[in-house]
């Protein structure tokens, strides 16, 4: 680690303690847990992208489009928060299984980068378009609205293609059940 | 089965997808998009049934709603799938997880077919007493757990060695 910025060596220590964990440990020595909880994972992001789409869709215009914005609303978010849930604790349980190797995966990063935006993009909906609901809650939503559900469609449809770069990057070149990863050669040169 | 798994590797379908390492992970990532749409379509229309959602809909609306999603993103699955099992025939036609996999997409697919086919022939019937029927009620929470199994026991192709014994993998 002598040439890595002293910053990273910090992360780097505190991945490496993630990995030591009991819990981690277990999640490495059993042949049952991971590919259960990586099920569980699936079943999570398929709800949750499913159920943000169904949204995105109205917004849009594409399908429920006569329906109002806010019963199509109250349908589905307490769904897509739930399998939201469920999606990133089985991800955080996979993550410290190898915490080092996702960490300094590239495909893994820029996927945490397109849910930070889409959190963003729903975020800045909520306080712009949303507030404004009852004047187009019975029709089509405004070309604000419009962008931000194209934007929050295309942002999940690359996590969801992100999350399976990050399983072939790292499952078919280092097995994550193999626990002394050799990080060194992980890191850029 | 082997064997013909084993032809299957050596076709030229099956070759000009393993020559191009991008095309299993892109077509799995189109699959478990199409996934999303299935499972949270099946899900809308079974939470009308039990009443936890679109109250404001006949089960009719919403199911006209979903439905054509449902199927067309069954077809998407069905193209991928099949790409899938072409360019890494052994790992899927040998694999417990998914001939079991297959066989609950089979009840899936007949309980959707046939509550379309019923929904269009008695509406009335459904709307009024079907829909509060505890049988009905049960049904849609298990043709809803179908779905989760077969995404799980899709990831499980994965891992097919878990099986043990049942697994025809020759890895297992």
């Amino acid at each position: 680690m002598v040439d890595v910025a002293e910053g990273l060596v910090d992360i780097n220590s505190i991945l490496a303690a993630l990995e030591a964990t009991s819990l981690a440990e277990r999640l490495r020595e059993s042949l049952y847990l991971f590919p259960l909880i990586e099920s569980a994972h699936v079943v999570g992001l398929t709800m949750v992208f499913g159920t943000i789409a169904i949204i995105d869709l109205r917004l849009l215009g594409i399908a429920s489009a006569r329906r109002p914005f806010t019963s199509v609303a109250t349908d589905t978010l307490k769904w897509t928060w739930l399998a939201f849930a469920l999606t990133a604790i089985t991800g955080f349980l996979m993550f410290m299984t190898n915490a080092r190797v996702y960490f300094h995966n590239i495909y893994f990063d820029l996927k945490m980068g397109a849910i930070a935006l889409s959190g963003v993009n729903m975020m800045v909906f909520e306080l712009t378009t949303r507030r404004s609901v009852n004047r187009w809650d019975g029709s089509a939503a405004p070309p604000a609205g419009r962008t931000a559900a194209a934007l929050s469609l295309a942002l999940w449809i690359s996590v969801i293609f992100l999350g399976r770069w990050v399983g072939f990057t790292t499952t078919h070149a280092t097995p994550t059940v193999e626990p002394d990863v050799d990080i060194e050669q992980l890191l850029p040169k | 089965m082997s064997q013909f798994a084993a032809w299957l590797s050596l076709t030229r379908w099956s070759l000009a997808i393993k020559v191009h390492e991008w095309v299993i992970p892109a077509v799995q990532s189109v699959h478990i998009v199409a996934i999303g749409v299935v499972l949270a379509s099946a899900f809308m229309i079974d939470l009308r049934i039990l009443g936890w959602a679109g109250r404001d809909q006949t089960l009719s609306e919403t199911t006209a709603r979903f439905s054509p999603w449902l199927t067309g993103a069954l077809v998407i699955l069905l193209v991928t799938g099949v790409i899938m099992v072409l360019g890494e025939p052994p790992r899927e036609l040998l694999a417990f997880s998914f001939w079991s996999k297959m066989c609950l997409v089979a009840i899936g697919t007949v309980a959707a077919v046939a509550f379309q086919v019923s929904l269009r022939r008695h509406a009335l019937q459904w709307e009024t007493s079907l829909v509060h029927h505890w049988g009905i009620k049960s049904l849609a929470i298990l043709t809803f757990l179908i779905w989760v199994c077969v995404v799980v026991l899709g990831r499980l192709i994965a891992y097919d060695h878990l099986w043990g014994s049942w697994s025809m993998s020759p890895k297992a």
